[in-house]
């Protein structure tokens, strides 16, 4: 009970805390949650990216288009004595435009589209070399597979994680720093006070948790207001237009790829949460005077 | 329960203290005299481990004070009660919060706070202003408020820093003589002052410092007494 009543006195300390900070709480919450929404677009993007490139190498398919002075049924035939080879599936030519008319609004021209045969590997690592057989094929104008859109994507990936990196430093710096100076601004306003707790034998702990508490709130609440932004242009800007247009972007991409929302939201959290409490700890440490 | 040995501290080469030794005991009630810059409040800081003696060892209670780490100086405080010459109250807070501070800061149960405060608030004649702001207070008015806050938490030992600097003479006699009372309950009192009346009217042990050394150390002394046999 008394540690609960001690800490419910800390809470209420970091309330006056807050209070006394005036619109320096606004300026450092804006740029803590300007700053995380940066951070939070960056990671988003990441891991979804890292998820549609999950989804394709989960898939063994590889599509041949057969050159139409080919019987795709022999083919299909020859192709599934390979021994890598799970399964050939047949899209006639017929079928990929009747497809393709009900998506699309095609003129009325005759059907260029060719034959394709979907051959499934056995396991995903004999994917690209049973790509490369079906290349040698006469038969096979083209070969077509998810792991080569995958392995570009990892690249796009890889560049906005390094990207990611550089930019979260610099963001996370610069917002401790507004996080430190307000903070020390609250002590300086504060000194006498502190003083006199000091001297009437307050504990250090009590003296200094309500600036690492404040700097927390701080965190925690730039995250949520960042986390609502993230969230409506998510919800009203990005997944109607992917709906629309997805499947001109990405012929390919597998149905049902994550946005990470929730994972990137805790993150969002804890980093915020982290580097606000980090933030006053380091700064009452550094010029508390007790 | 208060000891000085060999104590000296210097500042920037410049003595502020010199080879003090200094024996207050249990329930004992003491001056500490001199002229500005005599050393008093340098000698208060140092039982308060506000700062450490260049020399010397500094014990209360049998607490060596030199001795002590950060995180248990604020458990000396507790046991020690501090009065100032610039009341150091907080400035937000009433008469009834500055007093109760430190008890909830320690987690103490609020009817235990309520019942402690007011005790200490009936010590200092001040239960009626328990509800003022400090700047709705006299002078005399606020340093109650600070010995009510020195005394809540029942400490063994109360120093007081030139507790009458800022207040007129029949109140500083007032306050000096209510710290005399508390010191009859069982606390030792050491009260640094330059103020001639109060001494002389209270004829207590009187130990006086002159360029930081003890050149008097008398029971039952007077001010004017000791700084005239000096001088």
């Amino acid at each position: 009970m008394r540690i609960l009543r001690i800490f419910y006195r800390v809470i209420i300390e970091t309330i006056l805390g807050v209070k006394h900070s005036g619109w320096s709480n606004w300026l450092v919450i804006s740029i803590l949650a300007i700053s995380l929404t940066i951070f939070g677009s960056i990671l988003q993007l990441t891991m979804t990216l890292k998820n549609v490139v999950n989804s394709f190498g989960s898939q063994m398919i590889v599509s041949a288009y057969l050159s139409d002075s080919y019987e795709p049924k022999v083919v299909a035939k020859d192709v599934s004595q390979y021994p890598e080879v799970k399964m050939v599936e047949v899209i006639t030519k017929d079928i990929s435009w009747q497809e393709m008319k009900k998506s699309l609004n095609v003129a009325a021209i005759k059907n260029p589209l060719p034959n394709t045969l979907h051959v499934t590997a056995k396991e995903p690592d004999q994917v690209t070399e049973l790509a490369q057989k079906l290349e040698l094929l006469p038969s096979v104008e083209a070969v077509k597979y998810p792991m080569m859109v995958a392995k570009r994507i990892n690249e796009v990936r890889h560049f906005f994680e390094i990207a990611g990196v550089f930019v979260t430093a610099a963001l996370t710096t610069a917002t401790l720093t507004v996080i430190g100076n307000t903070i020390h601004l609250v002590i300086q306003a504060r000194q006498r006070e502190i003083q006199i707790l000091s001297l009437m034998g307050v504990g250090h702990f009590y003296i200094k948790c309500p600036f690492v508490l404040q700097g927390a709130l701080y965190g925690l609440l730039s995250a949520v207001l960042a986390m609502l932004v993230l969230f409506c242009v998510h919800m009203y800007a990005i997944q109607p237009y992917l709906t629309t247009n997805m499947a001109n972007i990405l012929p390919a991409l597998p149905k049902g790829v994550g946005y990470s929302l929730v994972e990137t939201f805790l993150v969002m959290v804890i980093l915020g949460v982290a580097v606000g409490a980090g933030g006053g700890a380091w700064t009452s440490g550094k010029y508390l005077k007790i | 329960m208060i000891r000085l040995q060999n104590v000296s501290k210097t500042y920037g080469g410049r003595p502020a203290l010199k080879d003090i030794n200094l024996h207050v005991a249990l329930g004992e009630f003491a001056f500490l005299v001199g002229p500005s810059g005599a050393g008093k409040s340098t000698l208060m800081r140092l039982l308060y481990r506000e700062e450490m003696p260049t020399a010397g060892n500094v014990f209360i209670g049998g607490v060596n004070l030199n001795k002590l780490g950060s995180r248990q100086i604020p458990l000396l405080r507790r046991r020690l009660g501090i009065v100032f010459q610039d009341y150091k109250l907080l400035p937000r807070q009433t008469a009834y919060d500055n007093v109760a501070y430190i008890l909830r800061a320690l987690g103490v149960d609020e009817k235990d706070v309520r019942k402690r405060v007011t005790s200490a608030l009936n010590v200092v004649n001040l239960e009626d202003k328990a509800s003022a702001y400090p700047d709705e207070l006299s002078g005399g008015e606020q340093q109650r408020v600070g010995i009510a806050r020195a005394i809540v938490n029942g400490p063994p030992v109360l120093l007081a820093d030139e507790p009458t600097g800022n207040l007129d003479p029949a109140t500083s006699l007032e306050i000096v003589q209510l710290l005399a009372r508390i010191s009859e309950r069982g606390t030792t009192v050491l009260i640094s002052t330059h103020d001639h009346t109060i001494v002389n009217t209270m004829r207590r042990r009187v130990i006086s410092l002159k360029q930081g050394e003890i050149i008097t150390d008398v029971d039952s002394g007077m001010y004017e007494v000791e700084m005239s046999v000096e001088s």
